[in-house]
Order: C-alpha cells, then structure tokens, then sequence
C-alpha cells in the first residue's frame, strides 16, 4: 500500500513533534530553593510522537474512518431548522420552565449562567452578526450594566425592576457614546478600538475607588424580588415581606436560585422577541446590508451613521441587561468579572453558534458554559480542553453550528 | 544638569527598551495581518514560550558549565528561535490553513481558542509558578554627579536596542532584498494574484508565521534575560501591548510595527512617571484611540483603497 | 510536578467512575470537608500552600482513626480565584450536602461565597482571606484562622513610624483587593504619626516593567517603600530598583514572605521588613508535623499552610467534642471553646474572627531566610 511512501513524512512529523513537546513537557524547570533545576521526563514526548506519527503514517484509512462518521450530518441545515424553529422553541421553553423544579441547585445556577451569557450572545450579535462590525470590548457594556444597577442600589437603594431600565439606558447611552467616534474606522481597527475602550473601562472601574470601590467592588446588591416580595429568611427591612412567608411556604434557600432562572429565561425570551421584531424592521434589514456592502448601502441613501449607531446602541442595552441581572445573581461584582477574556468568550460564542443566527447562538452559549463546569473535575486539563474545542469547532464548522438563513437568490454561472 | 533634565532621560531610556520588546513582537502581528488579514491571538503565547525555551536553555548551559556569555546567548537564541519557529508554523498549519476561504470571524475564533490552549499547556508542562533566573549580564554605566540623581543605562538595555536594531534590519533586507521576501510583498498586495502568477502563497503564508515567531523568541529571550521572571500569562498582556502597537503603528506595515512599539513604551514611561502608573494603559489606549480617530489607519498605514 | 498531575487525572477520573458507579455506598461513612482554593489559574501556588496544611490535617486525623468513629474525606474544589466562579463552586457544596468548608483563599472569591454558605447554613473557616469585610456581615458561620488587613496594617505602620521614621515615604500596592486594602491602612496609620507620603499609586497587574516607577522614587528622593501585594511584583521592583541604584527600604505583608522573592529579586531581597505571623515551623510543639509535611517533600513554611492544617483540625475536634456533625451546632461549640492547634491556641470573638493574632517583622535575606527584628 502507500504506507512506504507515507513514511518520510510521518517521520518528519514525530520528529517535528518531538521539537514541539520538548521543551515544554519533556524538560521541567523546577524552582528549587533558590536556584531552577531541570527534570526530564520522556513520556510525554514518547506518547507524544507515536501518536503523530501513526496518525501520519494511518492517515488515509484514518480519513476514511472520519468521512463514515461525518458528524456534519447530525445537525440539521439551516433550511430545515427554519420550518421546525416554533415548535422546537416552544418545547425548549416549556421544558426549561419545568426543569429547575427538579434539578440540583448547582445545575440549575449554572443553567442561569448560561442564560447570561446567551443574553450577551444575543446582545453582541446584533453588533457583530447582523451589522458585521467586530467589537472585541463587548465587556464594556456588561460591566457598565453591572456596575450602574449596583451602585444605583447601593446609593439610592433602589431595588432591581427600578434599576433595570435604568442600568439599559445607561448602557444605551455607553453604546452610543461609545460608537459615535469609531463610526470612521473600518474593520479590524474598529476592533482594536472596542478593545481599548473594553481594557480602559476595566482600567476606570479599577481606579475610580471613590465611585467604584476599586478592587473591593460592590457588595450586598440585593436580589430580585417576586413582585416586592423578597427571597430570604428574614425580611431586609422591619414590616418586609418575604417570598416564602406570603404564600405560607418553608423557607427554602434553593427557592431563589429557581426563581433567578425563571427571570434570567424571561429576560432572554423577551431580548429574543425584541431582536426577531426587529430584523425584520428596515433598521434589521439596513444592519445585515451594511455588512454585505457598505458602499452599495451608501449609494441606496442609506445613512451608515445612523445605521451603524443603532447596531451600537442596541447591542450595547442587551448587554446592559445581562450586566444588571448578573450583578443581582451573583450579589457582588468586582472588575476583575470584566475582563478581556470574557469579551473573546461572547466572541466566541456568536461565532461559534453561527453568525446572525439566534438559535445557534443560543446553542453556543450554552455549550461554552456548561462544558467547563462539565469538565470541572478533570482541573488542569479543563481550559485546555476549552481552547482545543474551540479550534476543533471552528475547523470542523467554520460557518458556526447553526448558520442564519437568508433568502436570497443566486444568478446561474 | 539639572535632576528634572536627568530624570528624563533616564525615561526616554526606560521607554525605549521597552518599546523595543513591544516592536518585536507586534512585527509578528503585522507580517500576518498584511498577508493573510487575520488577527493572531496566539502570537503573544508564542512569545511565551520563546521565553521558557530560553530561559530552559540557559538553565541547561549553565548546569554544563559554560562559561561564555556572548555563547551561551547564541545558542539560546538559536535554539529559541528554532523551536517557535517550529510552534509558528505549527499553528498556522493546524488551526489556520483549514480555515483559509472561511468567513471572516472563524480564524480569529481559532486564534481565541489556541491561545488559551497554549497558556494551559505550558501550564500543564512547566507549572503555574513564576519562573526566575538571574541576570546573566549585570552592570552598566552611570552618568552624572555622584550623590545626585543618576542616570543608569545597563549593558542589558543596550544588548536590548543593539539585538532589536540587528534584527529589524535583517527582516527588511529579508524581504526587501529576497526571492521570498519578494514573494511576501507580493502577497500582502494581492494573494489572489500573486498565486495565480506562480507564487505558492501557502509557503509565503507558512514562512509568514515562522518570521514572526522567530523574532517573538528573540524578544521572549530578550526579556527573560532583562526581568528574570516569566510565567505561562506573560504571553497574553505582551500581546495585546504588541498588538495595540502594531496598530498605532499601521497594521501590516513593518517601520509602523517598530514606531508603534517605540511610541507605545515611551508612552507608557512617560504616563508612569508624570501622571501615574495606574492610569499609564489608560493613556495607552486612549492615544491609541485618538491616533486613529485622525488617522483611522495607524501612524504608517497605507489608506484603505475602497475596490467595487 | 508530573506525579502530581498523573495522580490528579487518576484521582479525578476514579472519582469520576465512583460517582457513576453509584456513590451511595459509603458516602454515609464519612463526614465530608470542601476544601476550596484555586488549583489552577495565577494564584494556584498559594492554593496549594492552603490545600497542603488542610489535606495533612484530614491525613492525620484520619490515621488516628477519624473522629467519632467515621472518616474525614477531603473533597477538593477549584475556584480559581474568581467570583463568578466561586458561586458555581459554593453551590456545588450545597448540592453535595456538605456541610464543611475550608477556604476561599481570596477575599474577592470568599465573599459572594459566604453568603451562599450563609444561606445554607454551612460552615466556612478560610484559612487566608483576610479582608475585614468577610467577618462584618454578621454572619454566624464563617470563622478565619488567619489576621485580618487591618490587624497587619498598623502594625507594619507604628512599626515605620516608631522605628524607621523615613522622610520622604512612598506607598505601593498591586490594585487588588488585599494590596491596596493593607496599603491603605499602612498610610493611615503613619499618617496619623505625621509621617509625609509622598507617593501612593497602584500599578497594573502583570505589569513587569517598573523601570518609570523607580525613576520616579528616585528623583523625589523616597527613602523608604511600603509594597501592598504579591511577591512576583515586589521581586521585580526590587531587582529594577537595585538596577537603577535605587536604594530605599522596602517592606511587604505577609504576601511577599515567601522563597521565590528571593528567587526573583536574589541579592536585592537583603533587608526587606516583613510583616509575617509567627513562624509556625520553627515553634517546637510543631516540629513532628513539619517533618511530616519535609517527609512527603511538601513546604510546610507558606503562611496559609498552618491555618489550612488549623481549620480542619478545629473542625473535626468541635465533631468530635459536640458528636453532631450539624454546623450549626458546631459553629456555637466553637465561638465557645479554645484550640491548640499548629497556629497555637485559639478562640473565636462573636465575629468568627481569631481573639488573638500575632503578626511579627521580620527582616529578610539573601539567602531566603528571615529574622526577627528585635
């Protein structure tokens, strides 16, 4: 067979492999006392380069293994998801509102998360999917949306539906702020900008201890409450009522936890109404054409300013929202929550799940929560196995998982 | 003279080396931007582990007890810059080449994810703790009155300049002078073209990656020489500094990458020492901002030409 | 490090198997400890200093034959050190039914923690973080085995005031949490003594050039550096500063009082004040528990590994004295009662807080010893 002709290269590759694992896994640098010794350790680098060089030297048979699975298969195309898109939500919907009854604490908290991140998903994507203009500062607008709900409660002593509205026109008003000077800049310097403007918020929120707290953050951001009814054992303040007392119930600590998924669930059907409303408006139409091609748009007298703010501003909002929710789910914030690596996760997220598509998104979001808490006790191997699936994904499903339909039509060759 | 007038010089000096760290890794950022038009999130990693590689390498020479010391950073360059190569050009072959054609987004999404996967696998290898060395090369030169303030210019600082100079200068005789950097130029104008004019754009591409983890190594070994402390995080701040460089500088223009770094580490001394060192990446990135809200392609950038 | 990590994977993936298998069967047997810390991510090294002194704790009580007949079982959880992920984690150890927490190590993960195990009736002991903040809440079953930021504050301040009594001081710290916590409460207590700070400024985390920074000490002529953080930070501080011929004093909190400082900065760390409890190691009512921690080639002289070691034990005396494993009740058997533990003898004020806790300075050297100052 043609394993002969396969063997210089698969050689050549262990031996590349052998270049690649050394110095890193093969030969450890040890602080001992005050010098660094070096230890070898050759398993690593053996196990390292017989793999390679099998999977070089089985490529052929290997592929054809691959091509029998085509995993590609199992996910519906986007022509198809669009017919079942109702039902299927609807069943996803009903089934979440079901499920936390039943469920642990810990899954159901970390479900909540993952609705977090889809409303940051859902946010962004409006910005990167549907108007085409990477943002990698996304974190901006959820630590701007955390942090006004939480000084606004802790200052004034609002409580979280009065402050709502509020943190997403701030929020607003930080996307808008925010998008007015980059409007002139094209492509990857927008990028770099919102970057800047991300690292410069999380620079500010660190700094500014008097409004801020600096590094201590914000503590003691009350909860949600059920209608002015509050989930604790005791009342907060004398004369308050709380949750469990009203409806004649045991005080349950779990009962929160349930009642922050319901309204996390909500939250995000009530973002997914709005976005659905609005792509379909002329303003969600002007977004995808400006992506396509902002000269043409120009030329239809189209106004990209106007365009490219809205994307802004509304993208900024949603994120708004998920900041406020976040900071009343987890109770204290601090920048630390506000880093560059979340911009990149909800990054990750719009794309992974298919730009523009809202159910991918949602899938994504999903995915990229609960794996690493899925992968928690394996420890050291978890973010690692994180960025491999990353990679994994988007050579595997460059267009994302459930690419957005568009109907068009195409001119034959 | 008077302390004012020494103090800064003594920051000129501080922000020029560095400034020069920050240049040699944002030309890796630039050469891939200008060909392939992806932003190289694990190119800071890369960096990273040039770092470890060379500090691995001294730590074994010193242990054979070799004495000299313009020998012993030879061979750590080379085999620093022999090993990242080799990373480089892994990279781009594994999580980038089969993304060629792809939308937009997904590269950069793979860049995300190899990132965090090298951060943990050197982690995974070498531990999370902070690695240290002593300097190899102490001591330097003073100038001033004795008992006044005094400026002090180390032998490594100047090891820093005289290593980022030679190496830029190769570069640019590389690929204004060479078939390949012929080739790469060609490139970066126009991929399509220059394929179809018999250029195999996937080598240029290949030799690319390999280029700018090359000089990542040296700036990698370079500081682990100066500070003599790294860890498996160092890689992702130094990137994004880089990366802010190449971009104040004009992404995809190699004189913009080295003025954007020299601009940005002299921003950074001068924000820490008249303002305050907590708000110097503040200013950072608000010059970054403002330079390219006047000039929305960088310092040295060449204006977008909008094609139909 | 390898054996380390094999042994993890081993250990997770039997742990894995266990509670697929069905963990029911002798999950009644033992009385379960969280130990929660940051096992990976930048922190990770003083995880383990927390980790190691409580395992060895579970180790030991367990060779002894358990308390009350049943077994200790550590069960070890990683926060990272970042909040979001310490309210996963805290809710975790609600739905395992655990009763038991040893940990967080940082204040920023420990305090939204508390409040879930607040919530929950669980008892938390954190053997490191050491905001004042984590004990003011009132809550009834969080305990520290560690001084607080502004216990160590003022010493380290009446300390500058009273003996070095510099002209013209300046003031660093790391912007988080504990650096500019300690910090802050260092300028306010020379202050208060008419000591002039001349600078106070916080630098970046990660940062590693301070070469601006030095310059600009030096040109207002600081004679003395009072760093708030971490040693990595304070390593290369002082190695630049030596560079530059910058030769003012520095002093730290115990956050700096560990070997690699001197692996870092080398000769440059001759001489740095450092405010450190006592060194538990060199007590000689613990010296056979320091041979069993040098006998399993573990460091025993990190400052979180003792109070780590002290958590436990106090947690399983107070089972074993009550014979109720309901934290509740445990947590009142232990606002009322005294310990001798690694860490000495110790009870609790109404807080959760330690009555008593010494915080000395130390001056450190060259070769990555300390002395007290006299």
């Amino acid at each position: 067979m043609t394993l002969k002709r396969r063997l210089p290269e698969a050689l050549s590759m262990s031996l590349l492999t052998a270049l690649l694992t050394l110095p890193v896994l093969g030969v450890h640098l040890q602080v001992e006392g005050l010098k660094v010794a070096l230890q070898g350790d050759a398993r690593p680098v053996c196990i390292a380069m017989t793999a390679v060089f099998l999977a070089r030297l089985f490529q052929e048979p290997l592929k054809q293994a691959y091509s029998w699975l085509n995993l590609g298969r199992l996910l519906p195309g986007p022509q198809r998801l669009a017919t079942y898109r109702t039902p299927l939500l609807t069943l996803l919907v009903g089934a979440a509102l079901i499920w936390p009854f039943f469920a642990s604490r810990g899954a159901v908290d970390v479900a909540t998360l993952s609705l977090i991140y889809v409303m940051l998903g859902l946010g962004l994507n409006i910005v990167v999917g549907y108007a085409g203009l990477l943002d990698l500062g996304y974190v901006a607008f959820y630590a701007v949306g955390a942090y006004s709900y939480a000084l606004l409660a802790q200052n004034f002593g609002l409580g979280f539906w009065e402050c709502l509205p509020v943190s997403v026109a701030m929020t607003a008003t930080a996307g808008c702020l925010l998008g007015f000077p980059v409007l002139r800049l094209r492509g990857d310097y927008l990028a770099i900008v919102t970057l800047g403007f991300g690292e410069i918020v999380y620079l500010l929120l660190n700094n500014l201890d008097s409004l801020t707290g600096g590094p201590d953050g914000v503590k003691n951001i009350p909860k949600p409450t059920f209608f002015g009814l509050e989930f604790a054992r005791e009342p907060s303040t004398p004369g308050g009522v709380t949750f469990h007392r009203f409806f004649g119930l045991d005080y349950r600590g779990g009962d929160v936890v349930i009642f922050l998924f319901l309204l996390a669930l909500v939250l995000v059907l009530f973002i997914l109404f709005v976005i659905d409303r609005l792509i379909r408006m002329p303003i969600g139409r002007a977004w995808e054409a400006l992506r396509e091609d902002e000269l043409a748009c120009v030329s239809l007298g189209l106004n990209p300013t106007v365009i490219k703010l809205s994307a802004f501003t509304l993208g900024a909002s949603f994120g708004g929202f998920a900041g406020a929710f976040f900071a009343a789910r987890q109770g204290f914030i601090n920048p630390e929550s506000f880093t560059f690596i979340e911009s990149a996760i909800v990054l990750a997220i719009v794309v992974l799940g298919g730009m523009g598509s809202q159910i991918g998104v949602i899938l994504a979001a999903v995915a990229l929560t609960v794996l690493p808490e899925v992968a928690r006790q394996f420890q050291e191997y978890r973010m690692l196995a994180f960025g491999l699936v990353m990679i994994l994904m988007m050579i595997w499903r460059p267009q994302g998982l459930l690419p957005a339909s568009r109907p068009r039509l195409e001119l034959p060759q | 003279m008077s302390t004012t007038f020494l103090g800064f010089i003594q920051q000129v000096i501080n922000g020029l080396t560095l400034g020069s760290i920050y240049a040699l890794i944002a030309i890796g950022y630039t050469m891939v931007y200008g060909i392939i038009g992806m932003i190289n999130f694990a190119h800071g990693e890369i960096y990273m582990i040039g770092s470890y590689v060379g500090v691995l390498v001294l730590t074994a020479l010193t242990l054979l007890g070799l004495q000299s010391v313009p020998l012993m950073l030879l061979l750590t360059l080379v085999v620093s810059i022999l090993v990242t190569s080799a990373y480089g050009w892994t990279v781009e072959r594994l999580a980038y080449r089969p993304l060629r054609g792809s939308p937009r987004l997904a590269p950069l999404i793979s860049a995300i994810g190899m990132s965090i996967f090298l951060q943990n696998y050197v982690m995974l290898g070498q531990g999370a703790r902070d690695i240290s060395m002593q300097p190899l090369i102490a001591g330097g030169w003073r100038f001033g009155a004795e008992g006044g303030f005094q400026v002090y210019l180390s032998y490594m600082q100047v090891l820093i300049a005289v290593v980022t100079v030679i190496f830029m200068a190769l570069l640019t005789l590389y690929i204004s002078r060479s078939r390949m950097g012929r080739a790469c130029r060609a490139c970066a104008e126009d991929r399509e073209m220059a394929n179809l004019l018999g250029i195999d754009t996937d080598r240029v591409i290949s030799l690319t990656f390999v280029l700018g983890a090359a000089l990542a190594a040296v700036a990698g070994v370079l500081v682990g020489l100066y500070y003599g402390k790294i860890n498996p995080f160092i890689g992702f701040v130094a990137g994004i500094k880089a990366f802010t460089a190449a971009v104040l500088g004009g992404i995809g223009s190699i004189p913009g990458a080295m003025l954007g770094g020299i601009v940005l580490g002299l921003t950074e001394s001068f924000a820490s020492a008249y303002l305050s060192t907590q708000y110097k990446d503040v200013v950072a990135f608000g010059l970054l901002v403002l330079v390219l809200l006047f000039r929305p392609t960088g310092l040295l950038g060449k204006p977008d030409v909008e094609k139909v | 490090m390898k054996h380390v990590i094999r042994n993890r994977l081993l250990t997770a993936l039997v742990g894995a198997l266990a509670l697929a298998i069905g963990g029911m069967a002798q999950a009644e047997d033992t009385i379960k400890i969280a130990i929660v810390g940051p096992i990976t991510g930048p922190v990770a090294q003083y995880g383990e200093m927390q980790m190691n002194g409580a395992k060895m704790a579970v180790e030991q009580i367990n060779a002894k034959g358990g308390v009350n007949g049943k077994k200790l079982e550590a069960v070890l959880m990683d926060d990272v050190c970042e909040p979001k992920q310490a309210v996963a984690v805290a809710n975790k150890v609600v739905n395992e039914g655990i009763g038991f927490v040893v940990g967080h190590l940082c204040s920023g993960s420990t305090q939204p923690a508390s409040k879930i195990y607040d919530e929950e009736g669980i008892l938390m002991i954190t053997p490191a973080a050491t905001n004042p903040d984590i004990t003011k809440q009132g809550y009834k079953q969080v305990f520290r085995t560690i001084g607080t930021d502004d216990q160590q504050g003022p010493v380290a301040g009446n300390f500058i005031a009273d003996r070095i009594k510099p002209k013209q001081m300046a003031i660093l710290h790391d912007k988080q949490q504990y650096g500019q916590g300690i910090a802050s409460e260092v300028k306010r207590t020379v202050e208060g003594k008419g000591i002039k700070v001349v600078l106070f400024e916080g630098i970046n985390k990660g940062q590693t050039d301070f070469s601006a920074l030095i310059t600009k000490m030096k040109k207002e002529g600081v004679d003395f550096v009072y760093y708030g953080g971490y040693h990595p930070e304070l390593g290369l501080i002082l190695r630049q500063a030596r560079e530059q011929g910058f030769d003012a004093r520095f002093m730290g909190p115990e956050g700096v009082g560990n070997k690699d400082i001197t692996a870092i900065a080398g000769p440059a760390s001759e001489g740095l004040l450092v405010t450190l409890p006592a060194d538990f190691t060199q007590d000689p009512a613990n010296a056979a528990l320091v041979k069993a921690f040098k006998d399993k080639n573990l460091d025993p002289s990190g400052p979180f590994v003792m109070p780590g070691y002290a958590a436990v034990q106090i947690i399983a005396d107070t089972i074993a004295k009550t014979g109720s494993t309901d934290p509740k009740a445990v947590a009142e058997a232990m606002h009322q009662s005294s310990y001798k533990t690694p860490i000495g003898t110790v009870a609790f004020k109404d807080s959760g807080d330690l009555k008593e806790f010494q915080f000395i300075v130390f001056t450190w050297h060259a070769d990555a010893t300390k002395t007290p100052v006299q």
